[in-house]
């Protein structure tokens, strides 16, 4: 097996095959040909190729299928043809150097580097390139989403919760956020640090502000989970708990508050354990502009 | 991805809610071949019937074309107003065009694609490609999503989502002198059915994208996007300070542009790749302050001498700026066949985020004086001439360079080498709280009689400080109202910049065609100015072990990462220039109290992304083929984070989840599925209630206090101001459980699909205290050890049954039964009771109009007609 840092060199592994076209695959193929047809990739490969390699069609992809006509049905003669499934068994290095044939640089630059690569998945782990199944994108769910939620399970539930980014709801994929086809960031994140990735959407937050709260201005995970929290805003623990993590200062920030202080808790109520906790006051936690905002209270 | 690519930009899907419910019901082909398994193991989705080449209807211009429209009628229970319910989705009773798309394609590779759902709805959204596979697209798209703040806000002003908020008739502009009255007249017009409303926000993005494939090799492209935002959103607002006074929800107008651009071009053959990308956003707030009258009758908190109480009827915030940001990208990889099979990738980007709005005056009141402060022609609190610059002047450049070796010195062993750098460099003028246009009468204490100037510091003089809440709050401007020294009021802003080096290897073993190790270090050093710690450094430390060829063709993903992040000095106090400590320096008379100097926060206490911090991460995946025709997916995370150093703040956090998946497809009739995930996850803090005073000459339990130890003695806990009668712990626990399942079954023509989700999550918040300590013993009653759960249960139910009419006409009758209960302490009891006033004749603790979550029950049902083209 080859690393993925070297494209196969297909005719090799193939002991010499030649091409036969995509007639010949398409005669013995008609239901995957039926698919096929209505995807990108046929569109590509049949009405307009941009190289020789794209004019192979069936072959672009599979590499040439001489070896593979002389014994078509047997199992053992499957390193013939590069397959894309679990069943047909190549090497996964060897299935992602045919895609990266095509989709080398752009988007698939840090491809080599990602921790999908190192977690060794397969372009078709998460692309279907025989069926239009997706929207776009040849997945082999019909969304983003789903394709993304069949390994990572924990960030689904963390959409489930009661404050979560639009994803159930169909207005925002994973893809918004992060790239899977690798980042020089962690996570597979789209941008050079978290902020900047937030302020994509967040603009309103981006500032500089007049008066800056240190943590907001260093990363929004500080206080906020990206994908979904049982708390409101997204925030990992409730207020004022939250914020009395970093805040034992001089002044009220020291208080335990607890429930003798809800509406109806028995004792006094204090402002901090009703509705906005310490943004009924300090409303503008994330920076303000006013030169009074010291305390981002205007 | 449609619109934006997978290495930068928003906009990759356009769908709402029911676009997964129609793509469900659509029928699988049923001659596809066999179910086929992904390299990993999991089943690939059955695809969806499509015509045969020779069933494409065709023009007489030779465009074959496919579309379809589902229209129809919801009835039952769609149009529930519920904030909850209507959080980013728009759901209502009547005809309703759920969606449409039409794809049309000539044999030279022209296309045409029109797609869209949700007509007229809040969550709409249209899309529009053409052009030429492989030579050009052209992609126009809008989508919009409702943001639902609170379907129970009682509303006491006209004006809303503007910019100038007039109390509602009833209420007295400044209040009244009676509070008691106040207090009534602010209740009764939130009892007021008619000022109850919702406050949401719609998003609506607009955009374009133009990609041209020039070659094979090369490709550019260019996008813009506009996105608006507008409504209002639930915003506290206080008066005073030293914990203020009455805080009010008023709603908060939001009328957002953003234009996104961006243009870029890459370039990919034989050795070489390279992307180049520039990109910019512009972000226009169209309402930069907010003006609101105010319902009760403050009182100034010493600060100010005239005018007396009832003229403070108007506050003012300074909305989010407008504001920009640009950034330059280039990519460059190139592989190295002749060293080690090779490669080497380089990334360098710069950017910059800009606002310089104008400044707005400190209030609107004018002719505001105080005590020992004279205000000098043009230096009225009310105007500019009291600020020390009229506009913002807010910069930050952004600079990346990453840099990462790859080595194959086998065909089994890969090694890389990665270095990066990262920098946000604030380059935002300081400001300075000072009225330049301001004395100080009497300001020096040491010089007999009275002296009339101001005190200088960093180049200026004025009177320092700003009055705060529009001049109603004390302790913001220095000596005035009381001529007492205090060393806390703030002089300045801080300017916070951050450098990140990252560096580390990374080796990747194959241990046979089907099985690899991994592992790597890195070191993760963050360099930080202005904050408590200038620099940290992370060491991590990851193994990892893939199997593709486990039994029952099973997958086995698997790491462990230890990181472990220490740091130079931890100063607590790192703000002192910023303070007017730095102005006036700390009394040295004994008896004197010099707290205001002396504490900043608790000196043990520990912020926990700068602390030490010990940190376990293990995960691990299974993936496996339990039959040919059932996979099942398995996965846990555990993380866990101990901050040793942290004997007060966050102490540790954990989180773990478990996740299980089932998936049955036995054939493209039928297919079900199931998942189930549990998660947990924890954090423990510690706190101490602020006790007493530091005084000069005074016993502390830590010795005498000095001028010298003041602020060591000061800030440690077991001194004077944190006594450890006073300390206090709290522990929240998360815990969620999600299940879900679902099943599609083709009966005949028909096709009956079902998808079911229920979610339950819990968080438990409790503490631990000394009675007599951080609470007394008549409060302890009350107290107790811990707040109500907060809990949200939620249920989603939804079916469809869709069977032909006419070979082109199908229609399909949908169910919805959803419900969520939801209980949150923070609002228990308050859509009810808006105004916390125990004593009617004090203002009130606080005003709460938005009566927060609510549960909600619905149930609709629709018939809809899919019509095929």
């Amino acid at each position: 097996q080859t690393r993925p840092t070297t494209p196969a060199a297909t005719p090799a592994l193939n002991g010499g095959a030649t091409y036969v076209g995509e007639a010949v695959c398409i005669a013995c193929h008609a239901p995957q040909n039926k698919q096929f047809t209505h995807t990108v990739h046929a569109d590509i490969f049949r009405k307009n190729p941009k190289n020789e390699l794209q004019q192979k069609s069936c072959e672009a992809c599979h590499g040439p299928g001489s070896n593979h006509l002389k014994n078509p049905s047997d199992p053992a003669n499957r390193p013939s043809l590069v397959g894309f499934t679990k069943e047909w068994g190549t090497p996964v290095a060897t299935q992602n150097a045919q895609c990266m044939q095509c989709h080398s640089g752009g988007n698939h630059m840090f491809w080599d580097s990602s921790t999908h690569a190192r977690n060794q998945l397969a372009c078709s782990d998460c692309h279907n390139p025989m069926a239009k199944v997706s929207e776009a994108g040849l997945l082999k769910k019909q969304t983003i989403n789903d394709t993304c939620y069949t390994c990572h399970q924990q960030q689904r539930a963390e959409f489930a919760k009661r404050s979560h980014m639009p994803l159930p709801e169909g207005k925002m994929s994973c893809v918004d956020c992060h790239n899977p086809h690798g980042s020089t960031a962690k996570a597979l994140m789209k941008a050079d640090s978290v902020n900047e990735l937030c302020y994509n959407c967040h603009a309103e937050k981006r500032g500089p502000f007049l008066w800056e709260h240190a943590p907001v201005r260093d990363n929004c995970l500080t206080c906020h989970s990206p994908h979904g929290s049982n708390h409101d805003k997204l925030l990992t623990v409730a207020r004022p708990f939250q914020c009395q993590q970093c805040h034992d200062n001089t002044n009220h920030q020291t208080n335990l508050y607890n429930a003798g202080q809800l509406l109806g808790g028995g004792a006094a109520p204090n402002s901090r354990m009703i509705g906005r906790s310490c943004q009924n006051c300090h409303s503008q936690i994330h920076g303000s502009n006013h030169p009074a905002g010291a305390r981002f209270q205007r | 991805s449609p619109f934006a690519t997978t290495s930068a930009g928003v906009g990759t899907t356009l769908s709402n809610k029911e676009t997964s419910s129609v793509n469900a019901s659509r029928s699988a082909d049923p001659e596809w071949a066999a179910i086929k398994h992904t390299p990993t193991g999991q089943m690939f989705k059955w695809p969806l019937v499509v015509p045969k080449l020779e069933d494409i209807a065709k023009s007489a211009s030779g465009w074959e074309y496919s579309g379809q429209l589902e229209v129809g009628y919801i009835g039952g229970d769609a149009d529930e107003r519920n904030a909850r319910y209507r959080m980013y989705q728009d759901f209502d009773q009547g005809a309703y065009v759920n969606n449409f798309d039409l794809a049309m394609k000539k044999a030279d590779g022209s296309f045409f694609g029109l797609s869209g759902g949700a007509a007229g709805r809040r969550d709409q959204y249209y899309g529009v490609n053409f052009g030429r596979a492989n030579s050009w697209t052209l992609k126009l798209y809008f989508s919009e999503t409702p943001h639902v703040f609170t379907d129970s806000y009682k509303t006491l002003w006209s004006g809303l989502g503007t910019g100038n908020l007039v109390l509602l008739t009833g209420l007295t502009p400044g209040g009244t002198a009676s509070t008691t009255a106040d207090n009534a007249a602010v209740a009764a017009a939130a009892a007021n059915s008619a000022n109850r409303t919702s406050l949401s926000l719609t998003r609506k993005r607009y955009g374009a994208r133009l990609d041209l494939t020039l070659s094979a090799a090369w490709k550019v492209y260019a996008s813009y996007a506009l996105e608006e935002r507008k409504g209002a959103r639930p915003l506290g607002a206080v008066w005073g300070n030293n914990g203020g006074t009455a805080p009010i929800e008023i709603p908060e107008p939001v009328d957002y542009d953003t234009k996104d651009l961006s243009a870029g071009v890459t370039y990919a053959a034989g050795l070489n790749a390279f992307n180049f990308r520039w990109s910019s956003s512009i972000f226009d707030n169209k309402i930069d302050t907010l003006t609101f009258q105010e319902p009760y009758r403050i009182a100034p908190q010493g600060f100010t001498t005239t005018p007396a109480a009832g003229a403070y009827v108007v506050g003012r915030f300074d909305l989010t700026p407008s504001n920009t940001s640009h950034n330059a990208r280039a990519e460059y990889t190139r592989k190295l066949p002749d060293l080690y099979n090779g490669s080497i990738t380089a990334v360098v980007a710069a950017g910059t985020w800009r606002q310089n709005d104008n400044l707005i005056p400190y209030t609107t009141v004018a002719g505001i004086t105080s005590a020992n402060v004279t205000i000098l022609p043009g230096g009225d609190w009310s105007s500019v001439g009291s600020l020390s610059r009229p506009t913002a002047r807010g910069k930050i450049d952004t600079r990346t360079a990453d840099l990462t070796l790859s080595l194959n010195p086998s065909a089994e062993l890969n090694v890389k080498l990665k270095g990066r750098f990262n920098e946000s460099d604030n380059n935002s003028d300081p400001y300075y709280a000072v009225n330049p246009n301001a004395v100080y009468v009497d300001a020096d204490a040491a010089t007999a009689g009275a002296q009339t100037r101001g005190l200088s510091y960093a180049g200026l003089t004025g009177v320092w400080g700003r009055p705060l809440n529009d001049a109603t709050g004390s302790g913001g401007v220095l000596f005035a109202g009381a001529p007492t020294p205090t060393g806390s009021v703030v002089i300045s802003n801080k300017i916070y910049s951050s450098k990140q080096y990252r560096f580390g290897p990374t080796a990747d073993y194959l241990l046979s065609k089907t099985a690899n190790f991994t592992g790597s270090y890195e070191r993760d050093t963050v360099e930080r100015t202005n904050r408590e710690r200038a620099k940290v450094w992370d060491d991590r430390f990851k193994l990892g072990y893939v199997n593709r060829a486990l039994p029952l063709n099973s997958t086995l993903r698997t790491s462990y990462e230890y990181g472990q992040r220490r740091g130079s000095r931890y100063l607590t106090a790192y703000y002192e220039d910023a303070m007017s400590a730095a102005i006036i320096a700390m009394p040295t008379t004994v008896g004197t109290n010099v707290t205001s100097w002396a504490v900043r926060n608790n000196g043990a206490l520990r912020n926990y992304e700068l602390s030490d911090r010990n940190q376990h991460i293990v995960n691990v995946r299974l993936d496996t083929m339990l039959r040919p025709n059932l996979d099942a997916g398995l996965s846990f995370q555990f993380r866990e984070s101990r901050y040793p150093d942290a004997a007060f703040g966050r102490a540790k956090d954990s989180s773990d989840s478990a996740n299980l998946d089932l998936n049955y497809q036995p054939s493209p009739k039928q297919n079900i599925y199931s998942f189930y995930s549990y998660q947990q996850s924890r954090v423990r803090q510690a706190s101490i209630q602020q006790a007493g005073n530091v005084t000069i000459g005074v016993v502390s339990p830590l010795g005498v206090i000095t001028p010298e130890n003041a602020a060591t003695i000061g800030s440690t806990p077991g001194g004077p101001f944190y006594s450890l009668g006073n300390a206090w712990g709290a522990r929240s626990t998360d815990r969620n459980h999600v299940a879900g399942l679902g099943f599609k079954q083709e009966l005949g023509k028909a096709t009956f699909n079902l998808d079911y989700s229920y979610t339950l999550g819990r968080t438990r918040l409790a503490y631990q205290y000394a009675i007599g300590g951080a609470i007394n013993a008549a409060n302890a009653v009350f107290a107790g050890d811990r707040v109500p759960d907060m809990a949200m249960d939620a249920s989603y139910l939804d079916a469809s049954l869709r069977f032909p009419l006419t070979p082109r006409l199908s229609a399909r009758l949908v169910y919805r039964n959803q419900w969520e209960t939801i209980r949150d302490w923070h609002y228990r009891n308050l859509d009810g009771s808006p105004v916390v006033a125990p004593n009617p004749a004090n203002a009130p603790t606080v005003v709460g109009l938005d009566g927060g979550p609510m549960a909600y029950r619905v149930n609709w049902y629709g018939v809809m007609f899919q019509i095929k083209l």
